[in-house]
This record gives structure tokens, sequence and C-alpha cells, in this order.
């Protein structure tokens, strides 16, 4: 709406001034370090020109795609029979199932990994266990124990998408085929697939543009299988006195990935059909006892398979120790050594997420407003530039905050600031996205109507707008905290010995082989997760698609 | 006071003209309403006038003063909605009080203008229920009492009762009406339902594709339509269209000719007639173009029924039977002389305008 100024004139200013100070521009300082010579400081493609010809960096590259499409394939191979078995045919505990997949969605990654390794790793219990009854299990590190990660890790986005695009369809529309003849598996292919299609390949999508952004994950257990973000990673922290140029090209090349793959997901989204208010649910059909058994054991066997990662973790930390050394027996000696050694690390994350959730939360919900309210060329753009956190992966973004919060006016680096703030601008986009989107089930009317008998535009936001959406911002307010308690990635970049945080502790400990203190960390952060997600299904209703 | 001047104003969204120049005076007191088809711009106007859009161009004043500049919540404009946009997190009585609030009146006063408006919306009891707790005629009541407990200058309603049910929009529509009257509110009232206009209107304003057709009572609209559009979409009208004029204005009617001197000159025109004032069968025939028909369909409405005839051309005429009798109703296939009093008829010329009346 042109030529109206009121409060939301100033906040759209100040949306766009945070916007270019914390993304634009450290953004811009990688694309500008990416072309500039370290030495010299001259303009040069050369960094480019490495980049693209070395076949060591080529093979990061090629990596990268390997795990991105290997992590959709795996994703979507546990995901879609997951949601179609649950939502079509009867499945004791489907609450026990979605539950057990939210957490291990929003559980770390880099936990998971580590875990396996306790499993699978050299000396690994299941791998030891296995070898006695005569089977060689494949070794965790490399690809194979990046995929399986990422696959357990990642299937609940295409499950929880699935199942809701599932729930939408008009059961008639099924009957009609099974009506005109199609069996189970053609009614399965011919109608049910092609009718969530877009649901799936949006999960998958996600599934590809995690896994291609992932650090923790190939870089605990890679082994020699190098990625894009672990290469870009090591040019900048060498102990050779880091490549700051070529770090930031092997990033640029890694966001345009990541872009590609985001434009296709976001046109896949768009052609996603909209999810209908049926009054009509279908039932789920019962199925024979030999085809029920295999049900079960295959639906519970993914659930337990992507929480066994925190089972062993939690199971870990209670173990006796003695120095990094397991004995018999449980104790609480890890819980001790980390309350004594690492405290600050503790409340460092508990303060820093606060903190920056307190900043999400005021504007997102305001930009969110914005976004929806006052559709115009300004709030189109502001929209646009908050696509950009999607598509860049922390390292990246840490990147940009280190080379460009390094000197006067905003010397920040080593601060607490610069991490509250990385945490803030990382996850703004998904607070303004949910607010946006329970801004849409608001009519517009309401608040029309609250003007119109006298409040000010802030006012009438105030008091009718805002206290319908408080369930809505609590729901997001705490994945806000849980994504941002366990972030890894971009925390690694920039955090000096008195800003380490639980994640980054738990990476190092776990490179030092250090695996009791990192399973004691490890289950703060899974009891810390757990708890959020308890609130977030009172205040949201017990709707699993809110951690989508 | 609230005397409501619109001048010259216009609207533009991509593609579409939504408002096209339009001018209207608004008398004080006056129940007024916009009345056209779904996308004709009635929203468009009242938002405009409340002012939650701008207009392109044009201006809106209010007993003489501008209201340009004024935001929408200084306007003191109450606006009822087509949705209720009810606060669903206020008790009915918090919901009345709203706009009170806002304007700072003391507590006591507040209870007391609260109390009374939900008397005269019939709510009077209902203060402390929650708007879920009500049915969607009830909460439309909610929103007229808080539309009009803030006794603003102009009362805007959109559609208010286009959600809900048939029994229940006479119901609140005679009493929109009623307490119009007796707290004398200006209002400006939207509709797409001719006959809630015609019902509840002092004026009406027929608009179609952002312009005004015509303007005038509920009498006006529905005898002398100004316009071929205001003729088909106020109340049924037969249509008898491209009739060539001869010399000395005279038209054929099916074949009977007949002559009006106000079309001499033009080329062509639409002759238009109500279904209720055909005659059929008349003892005494008048001044009026007798033609011979043939009844092809009877439908039986309870008061009255509808006679679908044939002319000799076979052009169809729609006939209004005002006290349909066994003997009126077995008529199906039957020849029937129709007679057009010349009175009643009307001409329009190819633009659609409405004609000088056939002397
Ligand atoms: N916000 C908008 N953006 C674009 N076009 C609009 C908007 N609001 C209304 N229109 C268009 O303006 C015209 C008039 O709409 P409206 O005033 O809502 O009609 P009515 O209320 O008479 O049904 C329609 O063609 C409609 O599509
Ligand atoms: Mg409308």
């Amino acid at each position: 709406m042109r030529g109206r100024r009121d409060i939301w004139t100033g906040v759209l200013a100040l949306a766009f001034a945070v916007v270019a100070v914390f993304l634009v521009w450290p953004l811009f300082s990688v694309f500008t370090a990416s072309f500039t010579d370290n030495r010299t400081g001259e303009v040069t493609l050369a960094n480019y020109l490495k980049v693209l010809g070395h076949p060591y960096y080529l093979r990061a590259l090629l990596n990268s795609i390997i795990v991105g499409i290997g992590g959709m394939i795996g994703a979507m191979l546990l995901g879609v029979p997951l949601a179609f078995l649950t939502s079509r045919y009867l499945v004791r505990g489907r609450d026990v199932i979605a539950t057990l997949s939210v957490l291990a969605l929003v559980s770390p990654p880099f936990i998971g990994a580590y875990a396996w390794i306790m499993m699978l790793g050299r000396n690994g219990w299941l791998r030891e266990a296995m070898a006695e009854i005569g089977i060689e299990l494949p070794s965790i590190y490399g690809l194979f124990g990046i995929l399986l990660v990422f696959s357990l890790k990642f299937y609940p986005f295409v499950f929880l998408l699935t199942s809701s695009a599932l729930a939408a369809i008009n059961p008639s529309v099924e009957e009609a085929a099974e009506n005109l003849g199609a069996g189970a598996w053609r009614r399965f292919f011919t109608v049910t697939l092609p009718l969530v299609f877009p649901a799936v390949s949006s999960g998958a999508l996600l599934a590809f543009v995690l896994s291609l952004a992932d650090f923790g994950t190939p870089s605990i257990v890679g082994g020699d299988f190098r990625v894009l973000a672990t290469t870009a990673y090591n040019l900048f922290t060498s102990e050779m006195g880091g490549n700051p140029g070529l770090a930031s090209t092997v990033s640029i090349v890694l966001i345009i990935v990541s872009m590609v793959v985001v434009a296709i997901q976001r046109r896949a989204v768009r052609r996603r059909n909209v999810e209908g208010s049926l009054v009509k649910r279908m039932a789920p059909r019962r199925l024979g006892p030999v085809s029920s058994v295999l049900a079960h054991l295959l639906c519970y066997g993914i659930v337990l398979a992507s929480s066994l990662p925190s089972l062993v973790v939690i199971h870990t930390s209670f173990r006796k120790t003695s120095g990094p050394v397991f004995q018999p027996g449980f104790g609480l000696e890890s819980y001790r050594r980390i309350l004594h050694e690492v405290p600050h690390v503790i409340t460092n994350s508990f303060v820093y997420s606060s903190l920056a959730v307190a900043l999400i939360v005021i504007l997102g919900t305001l930009i969110g407003y914005i976004l929806t309210r006052r559709e115009g060329v300004l709030s189109g753009a502001l929209d646009s530039m908050l696509l950009v956190p999607y598509v860049v992966p922390g390292i990246v973004m840490g990147l940009g905050f280190v080379v460009t919060f390094n000197s006067p006016p905003l010397l920040l680096t080593g601060t607490a600031t610069i991490i509250v703030l990385m945490l803030f601008i990382r996850r703004l986009p998904y607070a303004v996205r949910s607010s946006a989107s329970i801004l849409k089930q608001i009519r517009g009317s309401t608040e029309e109507a609250a003007i119109s008998l006298g409040a000010a535009p802030g006012w009438a936001f105030l008091k009718v707008t805002l206290p319908l959406m408080l369930p809505g911002i609590m729901a997001g307010a705490l994945m806000s905290f849980v994504t941002a308690i366990n972030e890894l990635s971009s925390s690694l970049i920039l955090y000096v010995g008195r800003t380490m945080t639980m994640p980054v502790r738990i990476y190092l400990s776990v490179l030092d082989g250090e695996f009791g203190t990192a399973a004691a960390l490890s289950t703060i952060l899974l009891a810390t997760t757990g708890i959020a997600v308890f609130l977030v299904f009172r205040y949201s209703g017990r709707k699993e698609g809110a951690f989508v | 006071m609230a005397l409501v001047e619109l001048r010259r104003l216009c609207k533009s969204y991509p593609g579409v003209r939504a408002l096209d120049d339009i001018g209207l005076t608004i008398g004080s007191g006056e129940f007024f309403t916009l009345l056209g088809p779904s996308g004709c711009g009635k929203t468009t106007l009242l938002r405009t006038i409340a002012g939650f859009n701008r207009q392109d161009s044009g201006e809106i004043s209010v007993g003489g003063r501008p209201l340009d500049g004024v935001p929408a919540h200084r306007r003191d404009i109450g606006m009822v909605f087509q949705d209720y946009a009810i606060f669903p997190h206020l008790s009915v009585a918090g919901n009345v009080a709203f706009g009170l609030r806002n304007r700072r009146r003391p507590r006591a006063e507040i209870a007391q203008r609260v109390a009374r408006a939900l008397e005269l919306v019939r709510l009077g009891g209902l203060g402390e229920r929650m708007p879920h707790e009500l049915s969607g005629g009830q909460q439309q009541r909610v929103g007229l009492a808080r539309a009009m407990v803030i006794s603003p200058q102009i009362l805007l309603m959109d559609e208010p009762l286009s959600n809900l049910d048939a029994k229940l929009r006479i119901e609140l529509r005679e009493d929109i009406r009623d307490l119009q009257r007796s707290l004398g509110i200006t209002t400006v009232y939207v509709t797409h339902d001719q006959e809630e206009a015609l019902v509840v209107s002092d004026r009406i304003c027929v608009m179609q594709g952002g312009k005004v057709h015509q303007v005038g009572t509920p009498w006006e609209v529905y005898v002398r339509p100004a316009t071929l559009f205001v003729a088909s979409f106020v109340g049924a009208m037969n249509l008898l269209s491209g009739l060539a004029v001869e010399a000395g204005g005279t038209v054929r009617l099916a074949g009977a000719p007949l002559q009006v001197p106000a079309l001499a000159g033009l080329d062509n025109v639409t002759a238009a007639i109500r279904p209720e004032d055909v005659m059929v069968d008349p003892a005494a025939p008048g001044d009026g173009v007798v033609l011979g028909a043939t009844v092809e369909k009877i439908t039986f409405a309870g008061r009255e029924a509808f006679y679908r005839t044939a002319l000799a051309d076979g052009t169809s005429l729609a006939v209004l039977i005002q006290r349909p009798t066994p003997e009126l109703l077995g008529r199906e296939g039957h020849a029937v002389r129709l007679v057009l009093p010349r009175g009643k008829l009307l001409f329009y010329d190819a633009d659609g305008r409405l004609l000088g009346e056939p002397a």
C-alpha cells in the first residue's frame, strides 16, 4: 500500500538494515575474497581456475553431489514407505512413530555421526558383536557412514511432508481407482504416488540441500572422503596459515550447487497442491497377519534405527570412565568432568541461543507481518533476500562473518555477540516463514475491524493480531531455540575458548576420542531438544507438520 | 452533518479498473446501497472510504472536510465485515467495548453503552460469551453492535448478510434497517442481492465494471432502469433487442408496429418490459401493443406463476401471473393474446441508455 507511513515503515527500514549488514555484506565479502589474491590483494581468477581445474577440488565437488543425491535417495527410501504404511494401513503406535521421527529430525546430525562410530567404528560394539557371529559389517568411515547418517537423519522430512499430503488426498479418489479395478500396488503407483509426488520431491530436495550443507557428519565419519564443506573449512583453518581466498571460492561453488537444488525444490513446492480441509478421513485398512508383521517390522525398524544414536549416546554418558577410558559399570564421571572442566560451555550455549531466539522472535514476527499484510515492491525484495540463508551453508556464513567483522567499525570476532548474531541471521528466515504462515490463517479483516474502531495500526497489531499469533510464535521460538542450540558449523569457525558452545565442544571431544564427555554434553543437548519438542507439541496441538 | 461526497474517484489494480471515475453524494442519515455483481468494485469503493486502500485519484470528503491524509483509525467510520471479523480472543462484551476503549471513555460509560448496544442487536445477556459459542447470525450481530456503539459518522457494511442462510438473512436485514432508522446513522451498504437492496435502501447506486450506472430510489431504479445493465440486473426483465427503427420512429414488436416519436432518427433499439406488466387476455386492451403468443411452459411458485410464451417470430417472453388458478395453470400449449401497455415499455439505445418515455 503505497503512500502510507506508519510504524511498519520503520520496521521495514530496520529489517533492511539488519539484512544488509548481517547477511548481504558478509556474503559479499566472501564473494570478493573469492576473486582476491591472498598475498597481493589484487583481483584474480586464479582461485576459480584452481578449484575448477584441480582434481583435488573437483573430487570434493563430485563427492558433495554424491552425498547430496545419496542422502536424498536414502531419505526417500525410508520416508515414503513409512508414510504410506502408517497412513493407509493399521499400524499400531502411529504417534510413537511420528514422535520418534520428529526427535530424530531435531537432534543434531553430528551426534548421530559419532554414535554410529561407537557402534560401527574401529572398536564399535555392534561391529565386534557381529564379527563374533561371522558377519563382517562395512566400515563406518567414508561414504557409507555419511549416507547412513544422512538417510536416518533426513528421512523424517520426506515422511512428514508425504504423510500430510496423503492425509489431504480425497479418499474417494483412491476408492474410485479401486472401484475401477486397480489393485493395491497399481493404485499406489498410478494414483497415490503421483498425487503426493510434489510433497515427496520437496522433502527429498530438502534432504539434498541439508546433506550438501552439513559439515559435522562428513568431518566426523568421512575419513578421507572430502566434500566441499569440509574442504572449505580445512582451507580456512589450515595449520599453515589458511587460505581465505581459496576457501571463499570453494564456498561460492557450494552456494551455487545449493542454489540450483533449492531453485528446483521451490519449483516443486510451488506446484504442491494446497492441503484441503477434508472432513472425511480415510479409515486405515487392516493388513493380513504376515503383511502386518512385516509392516510393523519395517516401520519400527526405521524409527528405532534413527533413534539408536540418541540411545547409544545417553547410555554412553552414564558409563563409568576413568579419564577418557571406559570402565565396566555405570557412573556419573562424565557429567562430573564437564561440570568441572567446561561449565561455561553449557551456559554459553543456553545464553547465546536464548538471546538469538529473542531477536529472532521479535524481528521474525514483525517481518512476517510485513510480508503478509504489506505486499509491495520493498517487502517483495525483503522476502527474496530472506531466501538467501536457506542456500548458504553454516560454514560459508561463518566464513563471511569472520572476514567481514574482523576490523573496525564492526570488530566482532572473538566476541559472544558475533555468535549470537550468526545464530540470529541463520534462523531468522525460518521464523519469518512461520510467522507469515500463521498470519495467513488469521483474516486481515480482524485487524481492519480494530482499525475502523479507532485503534492505530501498531496498537491494532498488539491488541488483536499478536494475541492470536502467540501459540504459533511460541512453537516457532522453541524450534528456533532447538536449531540454535544445536548449531555446529558456523560456531566452529567463530568460537574462541571463552565463547565455546556445546556442539563445538562435542565435536572437539569426538576428534580427541573423549567419548564420555562428548556423550554427557550430547545428552544435555538431546534432553533440551526433547523438552522443547514436547512443548511444541503442546503449543501446536500436536501437529508433526510444524517441524518441517 | 455527515454529508459524504466522492469526487472523480479512480483506482486501478494490475489489469482492472476497479473504480472508474466514481462521483456520488450521500446525504446525512441516508441508507445508501452499492449494488452490483461480484467484481464490480463495491468492496474497493467501501474500503477506500474506510481508508484501507488509497484511491489513485479523486477525493472523498465528509461534512465538507476532505478525508485525504486522515488514517483509517482516525476517520470515525464504523465497519461491518462480510466475514464478521470478530476478535476471537475477546468476549462478546470485549468486542463491543473495543472501540470505546480506544476512545478512552470512562469505564462506567463503556459498560452502560455496551449493554445497551447488545440489547439493541438482541444479544442482551450474552456479553460474557466467547465468539466461538455464537452462531453465525449472532456473530454478525456482535459485528453490528461493535460498529454502532462508537456512534460513527458513517457506518459501512460489506455484504454483512451473505454468509448467513436465507431465513436469518431476512430477519437480520429487517433489524439492520430498523436500527439504522432509529439511530439515524449515515450508512453505506454493499450487496450483490438486488432484492435486499430494494428492501433496505433509501437510495441505490447500481455499479458495474467500476462505473456507476444509476443512482436513485428503489422505485426509480426498478421502474425506470437507466441502462440495459440495470434493467437486467435489478428484477426480471424481458428484452426485445435489435429492433430496427423505421421512418417517423416506428418499431415492429414481433411484427406489430408501434410508433414512438422519441425513437425517430435512431438506427436500432432494444425494448424492455417487466413480466408483471404484460397482460394476458385482458378484457380491455387499452393503449398498447397486442400480440399473439403460445404458452410454452408454466412454472408455479405458490403466490405467483410464470408463463414462458413464444411470440409469432419465435421470440420468447416471460409473463407473471399474479393470482394463479387451476384454470390459468392448465394452459400449456394454448394460444393467448398478450398486451404490452405502451406506458410500461422502455426503450434503450444501442449503447444501452434509456430513451425518453414513449409518448
Ligand atoms: N488487492 C487487489 N489486487 C488486485 N485486484 C484486486 C484487488 N482487490 C480487488 N481487485 C479487483 O478489483 C475488482 C473489484 O473488486 P471488488 O471491489 O472486490 O469487487 P466486489 O466487492 O464488487 O465484488 C475485481 O476485478 C478484483 O479482482
Ligand atoms: Mg466484495
